[in-house]
This record gives C-alpha cells, sequence and structure tokens, in this order.
C-alpha cells in the first residue's frame, strides 16, 4: 500500500507486475530479463518455483524425493560401510604383511591358495578364519593367557544369550500380568519401588555386586552370567506391561468364568496372545546379552573356562594378536555376523517393537 | 509377606466391600454367598498376584537393591580384599578410621599421574634445535577432574547425534518407497558388538588407515619427530613437541605437552565418532516414531494457510517431536556418564587394565580402585558419587517434564 502511494506520488504509472500462473510466457519474458527468466527455468525444472515460473508439483516431489534418496544412501553407505570394511579385511592376507590391511578401502590383498608367510606356513583365503580358531586360542593356551577353546567360549556365549533371556523374559511376562491384570494390595506401590530400581546406575553397584558373586563363588564358573539374568528385568516387565494393558480383560474374565486358574490364564492366554512383546523383548536381551563384553570382563577371571566370546577375543588381541590383524578381524566379524543375521530375520518385529515402547537398546 | 497379606485382606472383608470389574466372575453367585466368594477371589487375586512378580521382586531387591545398599554402608569404611567376605564386613561394621567420608573426601583430593606406569606427572621439554632435554614441567592435575571431563567431552555426541538423526528421521518419514529398508540399515551398529567395532575403528583410524587416505592425511608431516601419517590415537608425549612448532606456541607450553589436551582431543574426536555412528539407528527410530504421531490435519492446515515446508517443520513438526527429543537427551546424557567399554578396549594393550586419562570415563575410576585394586570400599564411594550425580539428573528431568506438562 505504502510502497504503491509513493509510486504515485513520483507520478511514475506502477506497472503490473505479470504472475506466471496468469501472465503469458511471452509477457514473462519480457518483463524480466533473460537471465532471470533462464535461471527461473531451471529452478523450475528442479521444483523450485520463483517469479518467472511456476513449478509443478509433480515436479517439486520428485526432486525432493531423489534429494531425500541421495542423502538417505550417502547416510546408508556411512553406516555399512565399515561392516563391509570387516568383512573384506577378515580376508587380507596380514600373514604375509599388516600393511594390506591398513590400505584397505575397498578390498583387500586377498590370501591367495598355497601361498607362504614369513615363517613358511601354508595358508589359504580363510587363513585369518582359521589361524584365530586354531593357532591363535592353542598359543594363548599354552601361554596361559586364556582358559577356553573357540569352541567353549561360543557356547559360554550361546548359553549366558539363551537360557537367562529366555527364562527371564518368562519371569519377566509373568509380573508384568500380575502388574497389568490382577488386582492385589500394594501393587502399584510395588510396580513404583521396582521402577526406581531403573535409577540405580550399573556402574555404582558393580564392586558390591562383585564382591558378592566371589562369596557365592559365582565367578569361576560363569553362574554371574546365568542366575541374575533368569529373575527378569523390570524394564522388560515394564514394556510387555505397556502391552498388555491393551489386551482385553475380558477375555481374563472369560476364563475365569469358565473355571480357570490364574497359572493356566497365563500359560494358555497371556503367553501367546503377549508374543509380540515377548519376542520382541527377548530377541533385544538375546543381542545384549551375546554382546555382553562387560559383565564377563568385569566378573569372571581371565584364566577361567566360563569367559564369553567377546572376552575371548579382548584376550587374545591384548596378548597374542596385537601385531597380527587379520585374524583381529575375523573375530570380530565371526562376534558381530550371528546378531546381524538374526536381526535381519526378526527386523520387522524388533523395529516395530522399538518404534512402539520407544526404548532403545 | 504372603500369609501377611492375606491375613489383613481377611480382616478388612468385614467392611462390605464393592465388587470391583475383575470380580465379576464371583458376581453370578447367589447373593447369599456372595460375600464370601467375594473374599475367596480376592485371596485368590492377592495371591496369584504375589506369586507372579516374586522372582522379579527377589531379584531386583536382591541384585540391586541389596547391593546398593551394601555399596552405600561399604562407602564409609576401609573394606578391602584382604579383610574376608561381605558377612564378615557387615558384622564388624566400622566406618574408615580418617573418618566415614575418607574415600570421598580422596576422590576430590588425589592428584597426580592417575596411571600406574608414572605418565601423566611430569612431561619432557625438548629443544627444538639439539633435541635434547631442558627441563621438565609438572602436568599433574585431579584425578576425577581428567575422568569426568572426559566423560563430560564426551557429550558432545550427543547434540551432533540429535541434530543428524531428526535430519534421517525427516528424511525417512517422507512418503517414498524402502523407508523400511533404511530405517534397518541405519539400526545395524545397534545390534553389533562394541568390541568387534572398537577394534574395526581402532584400524580404520590408523596413520596409514582408510580414514586418514580419505581425508588425505596421510601425507600430513610431524616436524619436530619427522613422523608421517595424522596420530588420532597416541599416548606419545613426543607428540606435544610437534604441535609447539606447528602452533608456533611456547616449547614449554603444557597444554600442548600434555598429551591429555591437545593430542587426547583426537583420540576423544573418534571416540565421539564411534558412539555418535553407533547411536545413530536408535535414535532415527526413536524420531520416527515421534513423527508418526505428529498431527497430519495440522500439517494440512498450516500448509493451506500458505506455510512453506521450513515453517511448517519449526512450527508443526518440532513442538510434536520436543517430548521425544527431551527424553531422548536425558536417557543419553545418563548412559553417557556410564561410558567404559568403548575407551578401554580403543586403548588397552594389558589384561588388567587401570585405565587411560587421556581417554577413559569415569567409571574407569571405579573399576580401577575397586576390581583392579581390590579397595572395594574405594570403588563404592567412587561408585555413590556416579549415583548421586545420576539421582540429581533424574530429580531434574522429572522436575522439567512436570513443569513441562503443566
Amino acid at each position: 500500500m505504502a510502497e504503491n502511494e509513493i509510486l504515485e506520488n513520483k507520478g511514475t504509472p506502477a506497472k503490473e507486475v505479470p504472475l506466471p500462473g496468469s501472465a503469458t510466457p511471452a509477457e514473462l519474458r519480457a518483463y524480466y530479463s533473460p537471465l532471470r527468466y533462464g535461471l527461473g527455468a531451471v529452478l523450475a525444472f528442479f521444483g523450485i518455483s520463483s517469479k518467472t515460473h511456476r513449478a509443478s508439483k509433480k515436479r517439486a516431489k520428485l526432486v525432493a524425493d531423489i534429494v531425500t534418496y541421495i542423502i538417505l544412501l550417502f547416510g546408508a553407505f556411512v553406516m555399512v560401510y565399515p561392516f563391509w570394511w570387516m568383512i573384506a579385511g577378515s580376508f587380507a592376507a596380514t600373514a604375509v604383511k599388516n600393511d594390506f590391511i591398513y590400505d584397505l578401502v575397498w578390498w583387500p590383498e586377498f590370501s591367495v591358495l598355497n601361498q607362504k608367510d614369513l615363517n613358511g606356513n601354508v595358508y589359504g583365503f580363510f587363513y585369518n578364519y582359521q589361524f584365530f580358531l586354531g593357532g591363535a586360542f592353542d598359543t594363548a593356551i599354552s601361554m596361559g593367557y586364556l582358559g577356553v577353546t573357540f569352541w567353549r567360549a561360543l557356547l559360554n556365549n550361546l548359553l549366558y544369550s539363551i537360557v537367562p533371556v529366555v527364562i527371564g523374559v518368562i519371569t519377566s511376562a509373568s509380573a508384568a500380568f500380575s502388574f497389568a491384570k490382577i488386582q492385589w494390595i500394594g501393587r502399584d506401590v510395588v510396580f513404583m519401588i521396582l521402577l526406581a530400581a531403573v535409577m540405580v546406575p550399573g556402574p555404582s553397584i558393580m564392586i558390591t555386586q562383585f564382591v558378592m558373586y566371589s562369596d557365592m563363588h559365582w565367578q569361576e564358573n560363569g553362574l554371574v552370567l546365568l542366575i541374575p539374568g533368569m529373575f527378569g528385568s523390570i524394564m522388560t516387565a515394564f514394556f510387555i506391561r505397556q502391552f498388555l494393558f491393551g489386551l482385553p480383560t475380558s477375555i481374563i474374565e472369560a476364563a475365569k468364568i469358565d473355571g480357570a486358574g490364574y497359572f493356566r490364564i497365563f500359560c494358555q492366554f497371556i503367553l501367546p496372545l503377549a508374543m509380540p512383546a515377548i519376542m520382541a523383548q527377548g530377541l533385544l536381551s538375546f543381542m545384549g546379552c551375546w554382546n555382553n563384553y562387560m559383565g564377563s570382563y568385569i566378573m569372571i577371571p581371565y584364566n577361567s573356562p566360563a569367559i564369553n566370546l567377546p572376552h575371548a577375543m579382548y584376550l587374545l588381541n591384548v596378548n597374542i594378536l596385537k601385531s597380527n590383524l587379520g585374524p583381529n578381524i575375523a573375530a570380530s566379524v565371526l562376534c558381530v555376523l550371528p546378531v546381524i543375521i538374526l536381526f535381519g530375520c526378526f527386523q520387522k518385529l524388533i523395529i516395530g517393537s522399538l518404534m512402539l515402547t520407544g526404548s532403545k537398546e | 509377606m504372603e500369609e501377611n497379606l492375606n491375613l489383613s485382606d481377611e480382616s478388612v472383608a468385614d467392611v462390605p466391600v464393592e465388587i470391583s470389574a475383575d470380580a465379576a466372575g464371583a458376581a453370578v453367585a447367589a447373593p447369599a454367598k456372595k460375600k464370601h466368594t467375594v473374599n475367596q477371589q480376592k485371596l485368590q487375586d492377592n495371591l496369584w498376584g504375589w506369586i507372579f512378580c516374586l522372582p522379579l521382586i527377589i531379584g531386583t531387591v536382591w541384585f540391586v537393591y541389596y547391593a546398593f545398599i551394601l555399596a552405600l554402608m561399604l562407602s564409609f569404611t576401609a573394606y578391602d580384599a584382604s579383610q574376608g567376605g561381605l558377612m564378615d564386613a557387615i558384622k564388624n561394621y566400622t566406618v574408615h578410621p580418617e573418618g566415614a567420608f575418607y574415600w570421598y573426601k580422596q576422590l576430590f583430593e588425589t592428584v597426580g599421574g592417575s596411571d600406574l606406569s608414572g605418565n601423566y606427572d611430569f612431561v619432557d621439554v625438548t629443544d627444538p634445535a639439539t633435541g635434547l632435554v631442558i627441563s621438565q614441567i609438572d602436568i599433574r592435575m585431579n584425578e576425577m577432574g581428567r575422568y569426568l571431563f572426559n566423560t563430560v567431552f564426551y557429550m558432545i555426541g550427543i547434540p551432533i547425534g540429535m541434530v543428524l538423526s531428526v535430519f534421517f528421521a525427516v528424511c525417512m518419514s517422507r512418503d517414498i518407497k524402502g523407508g523400511n529398508l533404511f530405517r534397518v540399515l541405519y539400526y545395524i551398529p545397534c545390534v553389533a558388538s562394541s568390541i568387534a567395532i572398537v577394534y574395526t575403528f581402532k584400524i580404520m583410524f590408523r596413520t596409514n588407515g582408510v580414514i586418514n587416505s580419505v581425508l588425505g592425511l596421510t601425507d600430513f608431516k610431524y616436524p619436530a619427530t619427522g613422523k608421517v601419517g595424522f596420530i588420532w590415537i597416541s599416548e606419545d608425549t613426543t607428540l606435544g613437541a610437534n604441535w609447539n612448532q606447528l602452533c608456533g606456541t611456547s616449547i614449554e607450553s603444557g597444554f600442548m605437552l600434555d598429551p591429555y589436551w591437545c593430542q587426547g582431543f583426537f583420540s576423544k574426536a573418534v571416540i565421539i565418532i564411534m558412539s555418535v555412528w553407533k547411536g545413530l539407528g536408535g535414535t532415527i527410530i526413536l524420531y520416527v516414531a515421534g513423527l508418526s504421531g505428529v498431527n497430519a490435519a495440522t500439517k494440512e492446515a498450516a500448509q493451506i494457510d500458505g506455510a512453506n515446508g521450513w515453517q511448517i517443520f519449526w512450527k508443526v513438526t518440532m513442538p510434536d517431536l520436543y517430548p521425544v527429543i527431551f527424553y531422548n537427551i536425558v536417557t543419553s546424557v545418563i548412559g553417557g556418564l556410564q561410558i567404559y567399554a568403548e575407551p578401554e578396549l580403543l586403548m588397552s594393550e594389558s589384561t588388567a587394565s587401570t585405565g587411560f586419562p587421556m581417554v577413559s570415563g569415569y567409571v574407569a575410576l571405579i573399576y580401577r580402585y575397586g576390581i583392579v585394586e581390590q579397595t572395594f570400599s574405594r570403588g563404592a564411594a567412587y561408585g555413590m558419587f556416579l549415583a548421586i550425580i545420576i539421582f540429581i539428573l533424574t530429580l531434574f528431568q522429572f522436575w522439567l517434564d512436570s513443569r513441562r506438562s503443566d
């Protein structure tokens, strides 16, 4: 308004600005300089509307989609590249020269069949894996750095990540059932007290737990990684409880009228109905236990036969494989691959559960 | 416990009880029997309620609360491995001879190397012309200060990770094909074992590794020592002289010579990069879930009113995301205070690690005094200090939360 007034005062007639929607291209071209008009055309091609051209919505969406894909693909590359590097590196011929793994960008100087290393040992394509599974463990055991073979460590790892998780998730689910669907005196108080345990940080009670477990002699035999997990965890119970709130109480009431006891209701109704939540929580804690390097490192003595795979890997790294990096990376692959395969199989369930509960493990 | 509750339940049963929805089964019974059956039902509820959560109660009380109370008690004593089992310590409970808060004072007063090999006490000053050691400077500082600074320094990764994950989450929640696939790909680092990832990153960040080749740092020259290739992870005290020359600072500059400060930032950067990379997928999923809850109608209304994409993002999308972001920051800070394994694994070269002042987090001190040196009371006291910090942060979170909902 003010602008118009100024223009009128100056006496020059206000020139009507042609708009890309109403004016013809010829009018627009006459009004703007060729440079500005050309720029507008280029912008419109990339889906951006300007004074000279109006971009179509379809084009705008297409361009935005392409940009999104480029960004996401770049991000995905950054997220996945170290894993590619890991797998490629596990085949590098580090027995000949460690530099092969340092120089690795896309693919390494591979181990080749029947090539000899500096000590005259013949090795093949899977040399790094063979060396890690056999030679490295044997040397470590004979030198007293380690008390387990690879297979024992793997068995321990499976034991520590299956037994406590399966039992723990069932005990958590039973507690969740009790908190969500049974009315008993003091229920909410007990729940709040248990939930407050989340506030206690693990490292601050690490020392007393260490003394407790060593008094009970749970450390050398690995019970420390088995028994505490069997009692379930309050966070698991919390998430299953949230899920159970979504189930209709009428099912339980109907079962009660038909004469089913609570134990039967839990086994025959709650467990099958809450299976998606139970499975997702179980898988997440399985992955947590599989990667539980800290638990074994802190609680179990290094020469005990009860240490788990990441701990064995750490001990081999600091004692034997410091200078031979190929087997080290092969060990990393063996450690990471099972969980990634498991995650690949159940990704829908896990991601769905994460999105539902908003937890991140 | 169960017996008690059942008894008390029966005693209250004289008072007329309202029939809850759960007692619907009892309601069908004849009116004369009603009172009795309601009691029976209530009894059943109480009995089974307790039985079902008994394992969880036992586990939590035993492994968390009992351990916590013991840790609090032991932190005032002089208990260590030479004094027998836990029961003996409780039976002959005596506070530390030099005062109950001795270890808490030690936490603030311990000054020095905090490294068993005596690094981080004094550093040599070499004359660049002759290469001879001309003097030594004292670089000792408060032990807890070093470790706590590392811990706090790693939290730089939290805002970086937050911005990146909001950005990627917004990209993913666009209406495109294969959004789910990206979510899965981005989540892979979260499920991978941290030890494998640390070893991979350790080699990737070598002087002639991938990262340096990509960044073109393989030809980086250290003027004083003549080394080639940028060094990310190193506790080498002689690197300080190079930094002095490169930055033109005095040859006696403690900031440059102490590997903790100048060189240490690069080592700490590796850990920040690693933790941002590892944690990104989890937060992205949180934010995608948060974004799917953003009201589509509000968005459309804003669009009709002529708001552009940028305005819609800040005025419509972000306010809906704030609770998720807030929750995520609080959990990240609390988790970040407990960082231990990554820095330790990055540096460790022996079976019993006593902590690395350059990179280790606060928990390394608890581990060192409590488990390596077996001074349990000291470890417990250090742990209590961490618990206090985290407790205050949690209370702060609740306070902010309640203010927001008002």
